[in-house]
């Protein structure tokens, strides 16, 4: 018999982690309808769950140095109303969802779930977020990016939780989230699309695009935006078929029930485009 | 003139509001046993083995063997089975029910049945006609002889899901003999009917109980009958109380849906570039079981020249089955398929002859006096010239029509023009439904409407009561209408087809008139009535000549959109409209059709997208089913024209399904505006969108 | 089992029970309160909202675990506030209850909207209500609805 457990301090939290498998739940969001069964039965978990949501520890938002870092269970309703969010994020946070889902659902939930369709890592990839990871003996940080391996599947260790995440200080002269759903409130993205861009003197100082549902994993391409910077915003319009060409080899989205392929990549590539025209 | 139209306050606005309005998963009885129906997981084939775990004590397995009478469906046709037999249908069809004490229980046991198939090859194409209708009028053989040209299109829809947003359930009961099932559903005659059949039992073995719906826009006319057999079966196998609600996703995947079809129209064209005849085909995808499809393939000819007059038609269509969920009823019934391609046909005829698009639909526009589709009279006064000339005007039509066919900015405004038929086609009020009424006064002198009309939100209660009020000059109070329950009710006929108001209300005025005539304060009195059609309906069902309708509701709409460039995203401006529904019986009600209605059709045309792989719907909860939220939908205005109708009470029509079939139609022309390419298929979707943008 | 408190509709609850449960089901089966609908079982519909701490939240797909020591309110708690009675005016005037199975969630999101921002705009409202599906009534009178409520209740909230 499963015996779940609600662990009141981040110490006791680590120490089930130790014993025995446990699956961590925060906002459950995610979990609960993956794992839903039928309606006035318990979900079907097929380990014992960790019900982290209410670690107040784990509940924060604060600056530190060049640094805003965001404790795991804050909730994203929260973050969206906060003075320290970065305002991308709080763009992504915008539209993801509805203010009932948002008040229960977590940046580090985004996370773990690992859907190659989660916005707020669109936000994270493009700002360098780390996240801070522990375990009883262990504290480590990790990248978003890294720790994201594939569709649902994370470098998370069984006795690991992310504690924090860590996003350095970032200043654009402009950001742009585009969400396309199905809808225009409370959807699924068929492909959404971050971009940052710093242009000083019309040269371009620090470019960032992040792309979803477009490949297994999020796209950011470290290695074009590098060939962006020091170019003059002309420059990079002129050459815009050949960036998306360089993009094309990562942009290899798939059909399902929300959109296709074809559209995907159209939409992907023409959001690009007006990202980087309105540099 | 009458101010029955001035809005009150919704009879049971509060109980909804304040959350003690009891649906059906709300009801519980001692005892309480919960069922799960056992699926089909194969499209076609013959089951070749089923594999049961040992029953737990209180457990139960009922299917086809537990049938007393007709493993059918009662509707039109005797095709649709309770319970599969040996043959399978369709992906989700129906092989048992798990019914026990617990769902733990149920479950444990539904997890461990095994059902083994030989497939066979599926049909999804529509290619096997199982029922096809003809009709002409006038002479179209002559007409396309003369034609100086002819022009073809072909249009196509897709499925559309009710997505009421209280699935589909029942609650049963037995006691001795007899059966009582409380549930969510449109038509209680039509589930007591069908029970009466499957259990091949005595009609008053048989109560039906309305349990107040949470939306049902046709999804809970014909398939409660299924459940209702399905639970009755059990019922007297188990004798034990039962629940059976669906789950969305199981709603969803199972339950009928608006048939997707494809329409080819033909026009043949004179020197003024005037259509002279029209020669149609409608096909519509039936799913496996015909169900009231051959209705809907009637309904949508019926509509083949919608608010327009054609001297000359020919107009084909067929039911195809394919082994698909059964599709059947959607609010519009056949209508929003037929006037979608209707009012692109005569666009994009307008756009193919260089003539002014307004111009020429107004040259064809129905006048009273015309000859109807079916060689019929339109005998009423048609407001639509001031109706389109309104609608232009709270819109700005024209202006913004010039505005944007000459911008490159991706934006659009659409009109579409439409007429409904209220009530059942032809004569089937008349030898079908035979509507009957009963009103019954105490001796407080307070009055209780006693019939089978539903309240699904429309405002049925409310409109009813009001009218029996106005007519009886008693206060709102002093009038009562409970949910139908069949040993008290008699047979209103089913709350669907836009004839509750003109029909079933109809005849509560006249029952309400007699009470007054026979008024005796203090005594109780009770009053039957009848259905009688109008003296001038005639009508041939086999060659389908004559008065369809007894009566039409007319309306316009204009949408305006706007389609992102990056995206091709539409989104929906703003949406206005003009309904002529004979007279409103609340204004705040009909509006509030026409807002939910408008919504539905609109989005119809643009948003809702489903379709099936294998025959297994791809989009199958609401999360992937995308219906509109607050703000997919654009602000709505409405204005409503009087045009009384003789035999309608205070001079009501139908309102429910009018204000649903032109959206698709409207948005459409407007996208077709925005992206400067032709729509012939919806929901025009962003990916559809592409492809036309790519086929140049 | 796991013993779960929280406060529901001012009363504090005790429960020992699986907390993995979905706090709809609590709701409706355990403490008998069928305000809170089903309409999608997955966070989709808003039909089975409540508040927790004020602010609204699915039931259906919240576990029990996650409420603990929370303050809870249903449509039933709330239905008996001063706020609840101008909303219930507004929906009525406007006519903006239809079927009525989303209204209850519907109710508790204008709560929540308004409590965050008690002078909506009609596009913050539509965003507000965004969780919130209806089939019925296409928003238009529900958004006229809310416009008047924040009239109605000005300094209530
Ligand atoms: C109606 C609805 C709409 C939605 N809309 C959107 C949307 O627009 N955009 C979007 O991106 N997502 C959306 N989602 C998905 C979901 O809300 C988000 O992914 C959310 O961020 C998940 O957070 P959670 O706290 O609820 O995660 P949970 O369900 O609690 O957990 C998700 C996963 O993360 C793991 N996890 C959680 N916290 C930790 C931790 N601290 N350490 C290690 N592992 C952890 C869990 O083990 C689990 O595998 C939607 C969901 C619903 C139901
Ligand atoms: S039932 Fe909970 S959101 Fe739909
Ligand atoms: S009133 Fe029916 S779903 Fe909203």
């Amino acid at each position: 018999m499963v015996r779940h457990r609600i662990p009141v301090t981040l110490e006791e939290a680590l120490e089930h982690l130790n014993e025995t498998t446990y699956k961590i739940i925060a906002g459950g969001t995610d979990l609960m309808v993956q794992n839903r069964a039928w309606s006035e039965l318990p979900p079907k978990f097929d380990a014992p769950l960790l019900f982290c949501f209410n670690l107040e520890a784990l509940k924060y938002v604060k600056e530190e140095n060049a640094f805003i870092k965001i404790g795991s269970m804050t909730d994203l309703e929260t973050l969206l109303h906060h003075p320290l969010t970065p305002e991308i994020l709080r763009k992504v946070i915008y539209e993801m969802a509805s203010p009932a889902i948002r008040k229960v659902s977590t940046l580090s939930g985004n996370i773990g779930n690992a859907s190659p369709a989660a916005d707020s890592l669109l936000a994270l990839y493009a700002l360098d977020a780390k996240v801070e990871i522990k375990s009883q003996k262990e504290t480590r940080l990790s990248t978003v990016s890294e720790l994201i391996l594939g569709p649902r599947k994370t470098a998370l260790k069984q006795n690991e939780i992310i504690t924090e995440i860590i996003i350095p200080k970032s200043s654009f002269t402009q950001t742009c989230f585009v969400k396309v759903g199905g809808r225009r409130a409370d959807a699924i993205s068929k492909v959404a699309f971050v971009g940052c861009a710093s242009v000083e003197n019309n040269v371009i100082k620090d470019i960032r695009m992040t792309i979803n549902a477009v490949a297994a994993r999020l796209i950011r391409r470290q290695d074009i935006e590098k060939g962006l910077c020091e170019k003059t915003p002309d420059e990079v319009k002129q050459n815009v078929n050949a960036i998306l060409e360089a993009y094309s080899t990562s942009i290899q989205p798939i059909d399902d029930q929300r959109s296709n392929k074809d559209y995907r990549k159209y939409t992907a590539n023409n959001l690009i485009k007006a990202f980087l025209n309105t540099l | 003139m009458s101010t029955i139209n001035k809005s009150v306050p919704k009879v049971e606005a509060k109980d909804k509001i304040s959350g003690k309005m009891k649906y059906v998963s709300d009801y519980h009885v001692e005892g309480l046993h919960y069922a799960k129906t056992v699926r089909s997981t194969i499209a076609k084939g013959v089951i070749q083995s089923i594999e049961l775990p040992p029953l737990p004590e209180g457990v139960t397995i009922v299917d086809y063997q537990d049938i007393p009478g007709k493993n059918v469906v009662k509707m039109i046709y005797e095709d649709w089975p309770v319970f599969a037999e040996k043959n399978i249908s369709h992906y989700g069809e129906p092989i048992m029910l798990v019914v026990g004490p617990s769902k733990e229980m149920v479950q444990a046991v539904f997890d461990k049945i095994k059902i083994t198939y030989q497939e066979e090859t599926p049909i999804f194409d529509m290619v096997q006609s199982k029922v096809d209708y003809h009709f002409t009028k006038g002479d179209p053989q002559t007409a396309f002889q003369e034609a100086k040209k002819t022009i073809k299109y072909t249009y196509e829809t897709g499925y559309q899901e009710q997505a009421y947003i209280e699935p589909q359930g029942f609650i049963g009961t037995l006691e001795d003999e007899k059966v009582t099932l409380i549930g969510s559903i449109q038509a209680p005659y039509y589930v007591k009917n069908a029970v009466i059949d499957t259990l091949s039992c005595k009609p008053e073995d048989v109560r039906i109980i309305q349990a107040t719906v949470g939306g049902a826009f046709g999804g809970k006319e014909e398939f409660p009958s299924l459940i209702g057999c399905q639970l009755a079966v059990a019922l007297k196998k188990v004798k034990k109380p039962i629940k059976l609600i669906y789950e969305r996703e199981e709603d969803m995947e199972v339950t009928t849906k608006r048939h997707p079809s494809k329409i080819t129209m033909e026009a043949a064209i004179d020197e003024e570039n005037n259509i002279t005849a029209i020669k149609s085909h409608v096909g519509i995808d039936g799913g496996a079981f015909l169900g009231l499809s051959s209705v809907v393939l009637s309904r949508a000819m019926i509509a083949a020249t919608s608010a327009y007059t054609i001297n000359h038609l020919q107009v084909d269509g067929d039911v195809y089955i394919t082994n698909t969920v059964p599709n059947g009823a959607f609010r519009g019934f056949g209508a929003p398929q037929m006037i979608f391609a209707v009012e692109m046909f005569i666009n994009h005829l307008a756009k193919d002859l260089n003539e002014d698009v307004h111009d020429f639909r107004l040259r064809h526009l129905a006048k009273q006096g015309d000859k109807t589709t079916t060689s019929g009279t339109f005998r009423d006064p048609i407001l639509m010239p001031e109706m389109i000339k309104k609608a232009c005007q709270i819109s700005g039509y024209h202006k913004k029509k010039a505005l944007y066919e000459s911008s490159e900015k991706m934006k659009g405004i659409g009109m579409s023009w439409f007429l409904h038929g209220c009530g059942f086609t032809g004569s089937g009020e008349a030898d079908h439904i035979k509507a009957k009424v009963k009103l019954r006064k105490d001796e407080a002198d307070h009055v209780y409407l006693e019939i089978a009309a539903v309240d699904m939100g429309q405002g049925a209660k409310t409109t009813l009561m009001k009218v029996a009020a106005e007519v009886l000059e008693l206060p709102l109070e002093a009038i009562h209408f409970a949910n139908p329950d069949t040993d008290i009710v008699p047979d209103s006929g089913p709350t669907v087809a836009s004839r509750t108001a003109m029909v079933v209300g109809g005849l509560v005025a006249r029952a309400a008139q007699e009470i007054n005539e026979n008024w005796q304060s203090g005594k109780p009195q009770i009053v039957h009535k009848s259905y009688k059609q109008p003296d001038y309906m005639e009508w041939d069902q086999a060659t389908f000549n004559g008065d369809a309708y007894p009566a039409y509701s007319w309306g316009v709409n204009v949408v305006e959109v706007s389609v992102d460039p990056a995206s091709l995203e539409v989104r929906v401006e703003h949406i206005w409209s003009v309904y002529d529904v004979g007279k409103s019986l609340d204004d705040n009600i009909v509006i509030g059709q026409a807002d939910g209605g408008t919504a539905q059709g609109v989005a119809y045309g643009y948003l809702e997208v489903m379709n099936h792989r294998n025959g297994k719907l791809l989009q199958k909860n609401m999360t992937d089913y995308v219906i509109p939220t607050a703000v997919d939908m654009a602000k709505t205005e409405t204005v409503l024209f009087d045009n009384p109708f003789a035999y309608g009470p205070y001079g009501a029509k139908g309102a429910g399904e009018l204000t649903l079939v032109g959206g698709a139609p409207a948005v459409a022309i407007a996208i077709e505006m925005a992206i400067n390419k032709r729509v012939s298929k919806i929901p025009a979707t962003p990916e559809y969108l592409m492809e036309l943008m790519n086929n140049d | 089992m796991t013993k779960i408190t929280f406060t529901f509709n001012g009363k504090p609850i005790e429960l020992h029970t699986d907390p993995s449960r979905r706090f709809l089901d609590v709701i409706r089966n355990d403490l008998k309160h069928t305000g809170p609908k089903e309409g999608c079982g997955e966070g989709e519909c808003g039909a089975c909202a409540v508040l927790i701490n004020g602010h609204i939240v699915n039931s259906c797909i919240l576990p029990l675990a996650n409420v603990h020591h929370q303050e809870v309110m249903t449509i039933e708690g709330f239905s008996k506030t001063k706020r609840y009675a101008v909303i219930e005016e507004a929906f009525i005037k406007e006519g903006a209850v239809q079927c009525g199975i989303c209204i209850p969630g519907m109710i508790i999101a204008v709560e929540s909207l308004l409590n965050r921002n008690p002078n909506p705009s009609d596009e913050e409202i539509r965003v507000g209500l965004s969780g919130n599906l209806c089939r019925c009534t296409g928003y238009n009178m529900i958004v006229k609805a809310v416009l008047r409520a924040k009239e109605m209740g000005k300094g209530l909230w």
